[in-house]
């Protein structure tokens, strides 16, 4: 009942922040009050993992080719930045909707 | 096409540090020796070996800007660091203030868990008045602090409760304790530092929620934390901004994100406590000015309809 009444409250908080914008409440978002807060951002990085799996499939096929390499020269920064990057613009255009 | 390879070929020579990459050396051991029978060949069909060599001077000026571009290192890439990406700050746009509320909870989240290595010399306790505290709020938490005072009658140094006339409080003496204590790097002052990093808000949000696993292949050492918006990718602070780290008095939730965006709306107002006054003088003053503008005009077409709209006749003589 109290996580319900949460979310019902949560989600005419977000009514009146977006003015008839809203299309789903983000029900993952809003913990009950004796609960842990869950971090949006973790949440909305797993989220957008799925726009972003081209760049994390390179990321993945660098890492596996690099994997017996001993020289300790080989690295995949150059995936993992393309890949942080696409996620990055997908959470930044939402995050700040889940804060207060 | 050719003039293509020598191109890059001067790019690979006009780039600092290249050597250092064995993979590059080895692919231009092998690129020289097929290059130079080509710039004979290229000699035939124009005047004399003069062609190739200008464009290749011509090249080599171009090229160094492009040779960044069209060889990608990853080294380039972690020395810049990630990019961050930019967020909708509510205080961004033209005519927006700070979220006196966020301030105040950033203020809050800076007291407990970044004051203890970072100082914040240039903001005094009063200057929180009006804008995040009441003032017997900060007179308060200003008498919690110890300040050493300057010589007393009898020419002694004494400490006294603070007040709100002094500076927040700085955790380390001087810069060689602050050294000392975090191995070897210093602990910016943070009464400016979005304004000094490039891109300042976006940055401090995105490397204080940014500390994700390392990529493949990346080794730092011990003491040392990965953070890929750092240039370099290895930074000294670990992540400091967990969840429920802190408490905050408005009974928010204190997530990661929520955290880092208060304690950037605090930084920004430390180095900016002037943005809402700015943005308003600018305000005033761009519609003053464009009545100027048309007043002046109107005055210059004014003056200049004499001469604009004469006319010159042009006679023969007979």
């Amino acid at each position: 009942m109290l996580f319900a009444d949460s979310i019902i409250f949560a989600c005419l908080a977000e009514l009146k922040k977006h003015l008839g914008s809203f299309n789903n409440c983000h029900l993952l978002m809003h913990a009950r009050a004796d609960e842990e807060p869950v971090d949006p951002k973790r949440e909305l990085e797993d989220r957008c993992k799925a726009p972003c799996t081209r760049p994390l499939k390179e990321y993945q096929a660098c890492s596996k080719r690099i994997q017996g390499d001993e020289s300790g020269h080989k690295h995949c920064t150059g995936q993992y930045f393309d890949y942080w990057r696409c996620v990055d613009n997908c959470v930044a255009t939402k995050l700040f909707t889940h804060l207060k | 096409m050719r003039t293509g390879k020598i191109n890059r070929l001067i790019a690979h020579f006009s780039l600092p540090g290249f050597l250092s990459q064995p993979s590059v050396a080895a692919s231009l051991l092998k690129a020289a020796p097929i290059l130079t029978p080509k710039l004979g060949q290229a000699e035939s069909g124009s005047s004399g070996s003069q062609f190739p060599k200008t464009t290749a001077l011509f090249g080599a000026g171009a090229s160094g800007f492009l040779g960044c571009a069209t060889i990608a290192y990853a080294s380039d890439e972690a020395e810049h660091g990630l990019d961050c990406p930019s967020y909708p700050w509510p205080h961004i746009s033209i005519l927006s203030s700070y979220d006196h509320s966020s301030i105040r909870r950033g203020h809050q989240v800076y007291q407990q868990v970044c004051a203890s290595c970072h100082s914040m010399s240039l903001i005094s306790y009063r200057d929180l008045v009006g804008v995040a505290y009441a003032e017997e709020e900060t007179k308060a938490m200003a008498a919690e602090i110890e300040v050493v005072d300057g010589p007393s009658d009898e020419g002694k140094m004494f400490t006294r409760p603070g007040k709100v006339s002094d500076r927040l409080p700085q955790p380390y003496t001087n810069e060689q304790a602050a050294r000392f204590a975090n191995g070897g790097a210093y602990p910016p002052d943070l009464s400016l530092i979005t304004k000094a990093r490039h891109n300042g808000q976006n940055y401090v949000f995105a490397l204080l929620t940014g500390y994700h696993d390392y990529p493949a292949g990346v080794t730092i050492r011990d003491e040392l934390h990965y953070n890929p918006y750092f240039p370099g990718g290895a930074i000294v602070m670990p992540k400091m901004l967990n969840d429920g780290a802190v408490e905050y008095e408005d009974g928010t939730p204190a997530t990661e994100a929520q955290m880092g965006k208060d304690v950037v709306t605090f930084l920004s107002w430390a180095a900016e406590p002037e943005m809402e006054e700015r943005k308003l003088m600018g305000l005033k003053w761009i519609f003053v000015l464009s009545l100027v503008l048309l007043q002046a005009g109107y005055y210059r077409r004014m003056r200049w309809s004499v001469l604009i709209s004469r006319k010159l006749v042009l006679d023969v003589v007979n």
